[in-house]
């Protein structure tokens, strides 16, 4: 037993002198290494690939398990964070700010002669810039429109939608390009969205997650009910689009997240709203004839704008290398790599405005660039409340959702109970932190919500 | 007291020393990594510690305990981790039964025990998307044996949507405590349960029966026989006592596990819903603590959850412990 | 009952189970050799057949560096475990102390307590102590183990104490009894730790998931993750890596199977 413990230490030991051999160099000598938390997959390595190119005496790694905001935080204020990480909304970037890891660039910037408020798109712009300082530079952008497979529509003899449109002609077409078998079971379907989409229905019908100073919920207007009520007429009335058991149904890969992109990949929509960064995935799918339309609107021609900026450590000790890859995010090299890879949009606007953006010359068929612009021109980026915990919003909001998806609950009693809760939430963070009870005050002259004026 | 020591004496302040030194190592790693972080957090539980830093920290005493027992939201995910216990008796039950046939000495025991344990060696992400394919209400296997049962008997009964479903065998309500007839169904909480015993019912527990079982003295269930018992009362009068300290056991650590359970379901499969019915205490949890940051709130969840385990256990300890020494 | 009627009984229950437990993995082998878009569909066999999926593992992701390392953490984390659960199971089973059972109850009652409740502080611990990111900020918070103790406690009261203290009289120390006289007759018990042990560290998931930065320390489980993204998931290759993921632990079952049940024993009854 002595024996068989001593040799299976000596064993380990042994091993653990390999490991440490085959330890990859941190840095090659002479470099700086960078580390980015980012997600990880090819269009983005060939992004560091590029940025490694283009500085010779730096090295940027991806590090992509720990893109929890929680992480980065605990992460950096220990000492051992990021140089470099990723902010997908305004929630996010204020967290960053108030935990006091996000440095503030704004000075930087300007020395560099780069201003993120007047170069990037305004939608990516609730990423990176706070309360009118920059924390960082915008990495991606972009809003949804409506991809069309031109196949389908070839096939059935109907010409190719053309925006600006309303809803009432799209539920129109989208009904011819629904097809039951005798079952009543989709063959294929008109319409598909996902439901974390729902704020792209909100903005075009006027309704607002919060009220304009961000001290309300007001998802319980008639504006937003309206919009989730027509999330779920798509499924329930015009049946135009899959209910979760039908999608559930529709036997192709994905994941909850993506599987719209694959469905429609796959044939089984004629048309789908999503982002130009599908097309990362929806290249590999050979003989898939694409074509995008503008999405429909309601009241208003706006469309929700997204992306990611990114942030740099104020306790990192190679910031100021840092910063050159904020300075890459600004260049031409790197926009135009973002736009050809189609990983949504790159983050400055006069890219978009060049010929070499509307024509690829890999994807020559790819004769749609103009619309992608075009909506991110009318682009809004989300909404923030500085009073409510945005990934607590997120959670309440997700769930009533998802009871209006699975037909349970009305759109309008779901939204009730979701604005009751979200108010609540708010009310809860006003008894316990100060500094927001006295913003609260200087904006709304009242101490509470509820309470007399 | 000085003078002579009795030899038991000796022995036993040598036994001291050399009991130190034994559980030193062990002891120490307890203390630093068991026990240390549990002091934490119980103290975290009293504050308002937030990750954001505008809040200023403070002690705020019961404030959490409070906030927590008066949420319903609190209530609801309680209520679906006492759910997914139900599967317990019938896994316990199937890992007797497996142990049972497999002690019997036969040819190729070797390869079906392999076989049981396959399901063990698999968690996480691949099992999982397993399941979710089984489960497709339109197109998976599961329903299409229930159609065709419940067609080859002429019976008009929809399949269950399985992972799509609120809907549960008891009943329970989605928003609140309590029960309707419209839950009433099989749904996404069962699916989970059902794949809980899958994985189960050959793992470790059906090992401890057969463990046990070997040591079962042969002698007394062939007496039993001699005097005529049937197998049922053999079982009954000689087996299922001896087993007594295992099945004390397997519930036990059942009941710790099941309380503690359904991270990696809620995560990989479900997301903890549709609408947070596969939400359990322990991803409510994580949810507090890793995405929304409030980490004094969610050491009080975690609390709250520990004082249940150990409810539980004593409950267990009390009436199962009667026969058993340890 | 007549006896061949019974075993035919026996196993018929016996296989129709294993079928059950077989067939989804037959279906995982099967849809690693699957293209993408079948992977879903539930016909059984692939339409193609796809065995450089496994070849594209390694191209894709540092699969062997993973494997190493799920590996190396595991064996290390059982052989520090066992080694530590044996010498405070000794203890606890073997000598005779002031305060022993007021002990062990401690010992019992962590065994309660949700792994969520520690995984703050423990990070925070991590991060105090400087090995977040290492190989021994994995390793060592796992080499200490309640459950372990407890189990070797319960194999040690089994052997006889007769033993013991016969090598007393001869003169052995606590030490050598320990090692002489316990470990060798509590060597089925020791392997069935390792077993547990080892099965479950190699497929922890959340804490090396939290813990680890580096590419080249990332472990199987969560390397696997690069197949699972926004840009869509590749079902394919993560049941292919799942396949080989899982070859160690069977080999490391088969090759232990007849230590295992007898390793487990868990007190006996009163009387």
């Amino acid at each position: 037993m002595r024996v068989f413990f001593a040799a299976t230490f000596v064993v380990l030991i042994a091993l653990s002198l390999l490991a440490w051999s085959i330890r990859p160099n941190v840095a090659e000598p002479g470099k700086t290494a960078l580390t980015w938390v980012s997600d990880d997959n090819p269009a983005r390595r060939e992004q560091i690939n590029l940025f490694n190119r283009l500085h010779k005496d730096l090295t940027l790694r991806l590090d992509p398990n720990n893109t929890g905001m929680e992480k980065v935080i605990v992460q950096s204020l220990a000492g051992v964070g990021p140089d470099l990480f990723d902010c997908y909304d305004t929630f996010q970037l204020s967290a960053y700010v108030k935990s006091g890891i996000a440095w503030n660039v704004t000075d930087e910037l300007a020395k560099l002669g780069l201003d993120p408020a007047k170069q990037t798109w305004k939608a990516v712009q609730a990423d990176s810039i706070y309360e009118g300082r920059a924390y960082g530079f915008g990495n991606n952008v972009g809003a949804d429109a409506v991809w069309f497979n031109k196949s389908i529509f070839d096939r059935e003899g109907i010409p190719y939608p053309k925006g600006p449109w309303r809803w009432p002609e799209f539920i129109k077409l989208a009904q011819r390009l629904t097809h039951r078998d005798a079952n009543g079971r989709a063959t294929q379907f008109g319409f598909m969205c996902e439901w974390w989409q729902w704020l792209h229905f909100v903005y075009q019908f006027g309704g607002r997650v919060y009220s304009e100073d961000g001290t309300r919920c007001v998802v319980d207007s008639p504006e937003t009910v309206a919009a989730v009520q027509l999330l779920y007429d798509l499924i329930y009335k015009y049946k135009v689009m899959p209910s979760p058991v039908e999608e559930a149904a529709m036997a192709t890969q994905g994941g909850w997240g993506s599987g719209t992109i694959t469905r429609f990949g796959a044939d089984k929509g004629a048309m789908a709203l999503g982002g130009r960064w599908w097309l990362c995935t929806l290249r590999d799918y050979k003989g898939l004839r694409l074509g995008v339309v503008e999405c429909p609107y309601s009241v208003k021609r706006v469309f929700r704008g997204y992306g990611k900026g990114t942030l740099i450590n104020k306790n990192s000790p190679h910031r100021q290398e840092a910063l050159k890859f904020l300075v890459y995010q600004a260049g031409r090299e790197y926009n135009q790599l973002i736009n050809d890879q189609a990983d949504a949009l790159g983050p400055v606007v006069q890219f978009a405005y060049e010929p070499r953006y509307l024509l690829n010359p890999k994807h020559p068929e790819e004769d749609y660039n103009v619309v992608w612009r075009d909506a991110l021109e009318r682009a809004t980026p989300d909404q923030y409340s500085p009073f409510i915990n945005g990934q607590v919003a997120l959670r309440l909001l997700n769930k009533q959702l998802d009871l209006v998806k699975n037909n349970q609950k009305t759109a309008k009693a779901a939204m009730c109970d979701a604005a009751l809760q979200l108010n609540r939430e708010i009310a809860r963070g006003l008894e316990q932190d100060p500094e927001l009870a006295r913003r609260y005050r200087e904006i709304t002259g009242r101490t509470a919500p509820g309470g007399a004026q | 007291m000085s003078g002579k020591l009795r030899p038991g004496e000796a022995r036993n302040r040598r036994d001291t020393v050399a009991a130190l030194l034994f559980l030193l190592p062990n002891f120490l790693g307890f203390v630093i990594f068991t026990s240390g972080p549990v002091i934490f957090s119980l103290a975290a539980s009293f504050t308002n510690w937030n990750l954001q830093q505008t809040v200023p920290f403070r002690w705020v005493g019961f404030e959490n305990y409070g906030r927590l027992l008066a949420d319903p939201e609190f209530h609801l995910y309680a209520v679906n981790t006492a759910y997914f216990l139900l599967g317990m008796p019938l896994a316990i039950a199937g890992s007797l039964c497996l142990a049972m046939m497999l002690s019997q000495k036969l040819k190729g025991i070797v390869v079906y025990r392999t076989l049981f344990y396959l399901p063990s060696f698999t968690s996480g992400v691949a099992l999982m998307i397993l399941w979710k394919a089984l489960y497709n209400p339109d197109f998976g296997p599961v329903n299409a044996m229930i159609d065709w049962v419940t067609h080859s008997l002429h019976l008009s009964i929809a399949a269950p949507q399985w992972l799509l479903s609120t809907q549960n065998v008891l009943g329970l309500d989605v928003e609140k405590v309590g029960f309707t007839a419209k839950q009433l169904g099989i749904g996404a909480r069962d699916a989970i349960i059902i794949m809980g015993i899958w994985t189960a019912v050959g793992g470790n527990n059906m090992l401890l029966y057969l463990a046990a079982l070997t040591n079962v003295p042969q002698e007394l269930s062939e007496a039993a026989e001699l005097d005529g018992a049937g197998p049922w009362q053999v079982f009954r009068n000689v087996t299922w006592p001896q087993l007594a300290p295992t099945t004390f056991f397997i519930v036990v650590m059942s009941f710790i596990g099941g309380l503690q359970g359904g991270f990696e379901q809620a995560r990989v499969m479900t997301a903890g819903g549709p609408a947070g019915t596969t939400t359990t205490l322990a991803y409510h949890i994580y949810t507090k603590a890793f995405e929304e940051f409030q980490i004094g709130y969610a050491s009080a969840v975690s609390w709250v959850l520990f004082a249940l385990v150990f409810a539980a256990t004593a409950v267990n300890w009390k009436f199962g412990n009667r026969e058993v020494s340890y | 009952m007549a006896k061949p009627i019974r075993t035919v009984l026996i196993y018929l229950g016996l296989s129709l189970v294993a079928l059950t437990m077989l067939l989804p993995f037959l279906w995982m082998v099967l849809a690693s050799l699957k293209p993408l878009r079948e992977v879903e569909m539930l016909n059984p066999l692939p339409t193609e057949w796809h065995p450089e999926n496994y070849r594209k593992v390694f191209e894709q992701i540092p699969f062997a560096r993973y494997y190493f390392n799920s590996v190396f953490i595991s064996a290390w984390i059982t052989f520090l475990q066992c080694l530590t659960s044996c010498m405070a199971a000794f203890a606890f089973a073997r000598l005779n102390w002031k305060g022993r059972d007021g002990v062990f109850r401690l010992y019992l009652a962590t065994l309660m307590i949700p792994g969520v409740v520690t995984m703050i502080p423990n990070y925070t611990l991590m991060v105090k102590l400087h090995i977040l990111d290492s190989y021994t900020g994995l390793i060592v918070p796992a080499s200490f183990s309640a459950f372990g103790t407890f189990l070797l406690r319960q194999f040690m009261l089994t052997i006889p104490p007769a033993l013991d203290e016969a090598a007393e009289i001869d003169g052995a120390g606590r030490w050598q009894v320990f090692w002489d006289v316990i470990m060798p007759l509590a060597r089925p018990g020791i392997i069935t730790l390792g077993i547990f042990t080892f099965m479950g560290t190699y497929g922890s998931f959340f804490w090396p998931l939290i813990l680890i930065k580096s590419e080249h320390l990332r472990t199987l489980p969560i390397g696997m993750l690069f197949f699972d993204t926004n840009y869509g998931r590749q079902t394919n290759l993560i049941m292919a890596a799942s396949v080989m993921n899982i070859i160690p632990l069977i080999i490391l079952f088969v090759t232990s199977q007849k230590f295992l049940v007898k390793g487990i024993q868990l007190g006996a009854v009163k009387g």
